[in-house]
């Protein structure tokens, strides 16, 4: 999957929350999305979740529109997105189902299993804590093979084994050719997984490099606004 | 640009002025040349204002209504601007005919409202779209906004001819419709002078609605210049 | 056939939530049992009176109660924001409509199925043999309550005090329903029967017919941006 984002602006009432911003993604590329607070990270996910409509600009995937490549783009939200009167087992059921991608009690049951759910697979979803959910999460993404794939500060929740386990299926997804956009304020961490770093700062793209090592102009971008600061 | 935006606001200038012409002529005709009434005598002349108005207001929500498909199939602000500056008028029209009308029903009917089917239907058209103006003012988010009235723009007039049919079978006593009747052609039962005032009065209305549909229609294109400004100085 | 399917798969999981969470029904159901009391001490009526208001009275109970289950319609879909996973699918957003729709009419069906008879029960109805035929028309009705009352609940959603808001756009786009609905059921208690009401009766039909393709149609609109 290819991502070309073009002049793509939204405004809030009289505030810009992202403006002018051109982004061009290769398949496979995996994308630490970093800015301070209010600096139009989620506006960005939700626009190319096509959860919201931009003010103006466009963005394709493939050629496609949001619209048209729909189903194509998944948005791992740590503990949303899941209902909490059903159980673990029935959430995936659910939406692998509703995705047209339906599933075998065998293939589910693994799924859980990957994550370390399967003991709680009867459970309500509301019941789980919030790390749990995200493990739900990942196992529904996994399941569904999102072309893009974005994610909104998953690390808050997850404990060790929970980030190694996100660590490594976002890692085998890119290898798949898809793309992964995960906005976070784990910088070391994120810098760590991805292959370019996208900046944003007051609603504008201010720095996007592909990565290297060592860094100098990623510490010089990043120094400006954050206080600890580089790697 | 300051070009054309002079030669608009002149062209807008020119409208405003006959409007105001037609519907002077139109008030001369209706008040002074015209025939008082056979049976209902000098009080039938509100006619001239009541029809007009109500076909006005018929007029503005017909524009509602394909300036709200427009909005939903291409997503253009200009569209729903019309639907918004139309949805007004047409509420300030239907609340006018139903004033009228009450002032007329008095001294015909003897009293100030009555539960028949036209003036049923008329005040159901009024509370459909003050509900949609204030559907439209309860969502924060502009493209929602527009998104939900015109959704609402759409099934608002669809539905107004089951409203019609429905109220109209349920009850009537309003007198038949004076003019278009079916059975003779219209200038047998009207006096010419009649007809030419009612027509004048018409066009009076006609031009004074889109005169007013202009400014109401800039005043929301303004709007959204002040939100463009604000925006581009970030205040 | 796609829609069907999708359709059918929201309206079980909306079922199978309404039964653990019990968000709807009970409180509807009470509601509705509840302003036939009130009626009751607001018309302290002789039985053949009430029986020429039943139809108005009944229908006034089913707008108040199903008024109650619209605003309830989507809060499993607001709680952590399920709704964004739904628009993520490939899901025809027709289906989401229908099963709103389907789940909404459930609701009303079985709330009226108990108020119904309760009625005839409290008020010392005699004519309980023609109870079916009202049955029937009142689901017409119920089905075009339903299907308007979907739309306007998502285009309310995101509104500022939606729950004033939806009864204040939706009750007088129901006339013709309310109109109708009510004049059938009193044919059939005066007449045993609808036939001299069909004009009525067709007018329902195509009230349900027309809002439900253009809420399929247009629920794409309703629902995004």
């Amino acid at each position: 999957m290819r991502l070309t984002v073009k002049q793509l602006a939204k405004a809030y009432g009289y505030l810009w929350a992202l403006r002018q911003l051109d982004l061009e993604l290769a398949p496979g590329e995996f994308v630490a999305l970093l800015g301070p607070n209010g600096a139009g990270k989620t506006t960005f996910l939700k626009l190319l979740a096509g959860l919201t409509a931009p003010s103006s600009g466009t963005i394709e995937l493939d050629g496609a529109s949001v619209a048209g490549a729909r189903g194509q783009i998944g948005l791992l939200a740590p503990a949303d997105h899941l209902y909490d009167q059903l159980t673990v087992r029935e959430n995936l059921r659910f939406f692998t189902a509703l995705h047209g991608k339906a599933h075998g009690d065998n293939e589910l049951a693994a799924a859980l299993d990957a994550v370390g759910l399967s003991a709680r697979a009867g459970e309500y979803a509301g019941n789980l804590s919030a790390g749990m959910k995200c493990r739900l999460s990942i196992a529904k993404w996994r399941l569904l093979d999102p072309g893009l794939l974005l994610l909104d500060e998953p690390y808050g929740v997850l404990d060790g084994s929970g980030v190694d386990l996100l660590e490594e299926f976002l890692r085998q997804h890119c290898a798949k050719g898809h793309i992964v956009i995960m906005a976070s304020h784990h910088v070391s961490r994120a810098v760590n997984l991805c292959s370019r770093a996208v900046v944003l700062h007051q609603g504008r793209l201010s720095f996007n490099e592909p990565k290297q090592s060592p860094w100098p102009s990623f510490d010089r971008a990043f120094g400006d606004f954050l206080p600890r600061g580089g790697l | 640009m300051a070009q054309s935006t002079n030669a608009l606001k002149k062209s807008k200038g020119i409208l405003g002025a006959l409007a105001l012409l037609a519907v002077a002529v139109g008030l001369w005709w209706s008040l002074l040349v015209a025939p008082p009434d056979a049976y209902q005598g000098e009080v039938q002349r509100i006619m001239y204002l009541h029809l007009p108005s109500i076909l006005t207001a018929y007029l503005s929500y017909f524009l509602v209504f394909i300036a709200s498909g427009m909005y939903l199939w291409k997503r253009e602000p200009k569209d729903d601007l019309l639907a918004h500056a139309a949805a007004e008028l047409g509420v300030l029209f239907t609340a006018l005919t139903i004033i009228e009308g009450s002032i007329w029903g008095k001294p015909t009917w003897g009293v100030w409202w009555t539960w028949d089917a036209r003036l049923t239907f008329t005040a159901v058209l009024l509370l459909i779209y003050a509900g949609y103006l204030v559907l439209r003012a309860s969502i924060d988010d502009q493209q929602r906004a527009a998104s939900a009235a015109a959704i609402l723009g759409i099934i608002g007039f669809l539905d107004i001819p089951l409203i019609h049919m429905s109220v109209y079978w349920w009850r009537t006593l309003h007198q038949p419709p004076s003019i278009l009747r079916p059975d003779k052609k219209p200038w047998e039962n009207v006096h010419p002078a009649m007809l030419t005032a009612l027509t004048i009065s018409f066009v009076g209305f006609l031009l004074l609605y889109f005169y007013l549909l202009s400014l109401r229609y800039r005043l929301g294109e303004m709007r959204q210049e002040i939100k463009a400004l604000r925006l581009e100085r970030g205040i | 056939m796609n829609l069907l399917r999708q359709a059918y798969l929201l309206l079980c999981k909306d079922l199978l939530l309404e039964l653990r969470r019990r968000d709807s029904l009970l409180t509807m159901f009470f509601f509705g049992t509840l302003l036939l009391f009130v009626f009751h001490f607001a018309f302290d009526l002789p039985p053949d009176k009430i029986g020429e208001l039943a139809p108005a009275l009944l229908w006034l109970a089913f707008l108040f109660t199903g008024t109650l289950g619209l605003a309830q319609l989507f809060q499993a879909e607001r709680d952590n924001h399920c709704l964004d996973a739904l628009l993520l699918s490939p899901l025809d957003r027709g289906a989401l409509f229908l099963a709103k729709t389907g789940f909404n009419f459930i609701l009303m069906f079985l709330v009226e199925l108990v108020v119904i008879p309760l009625f005839w029960i409290l008020f010392n109805l005699p004519a309980w043999n023609l109870i079916p035929q009202l049955f029937l028309v009142t689901l017409l009705g119920t089905l075009g309550f339903c299907v308007l009352g979907t739309i306007t609940a998502a285009i309310t959603l995101r509104a500022r005090g939606r729950e004033l808001l939806l009864p204040l756009v939706l009750f007088p786009l129901m006339i013709p329903v309310i109109l109708a609905t009510i004049r059938c059921m009193e044919t059939v208690l005066k007449t045993g029967g609808v036939a001299d009401a069909m004009g009525w009766l067709r007018m329902l039909i195509g009230f349900d017919v027309i809002f439900i393709t253009i809420g399929v149609l247009i629920f794409d609109s309703v629902i995004e941006s």
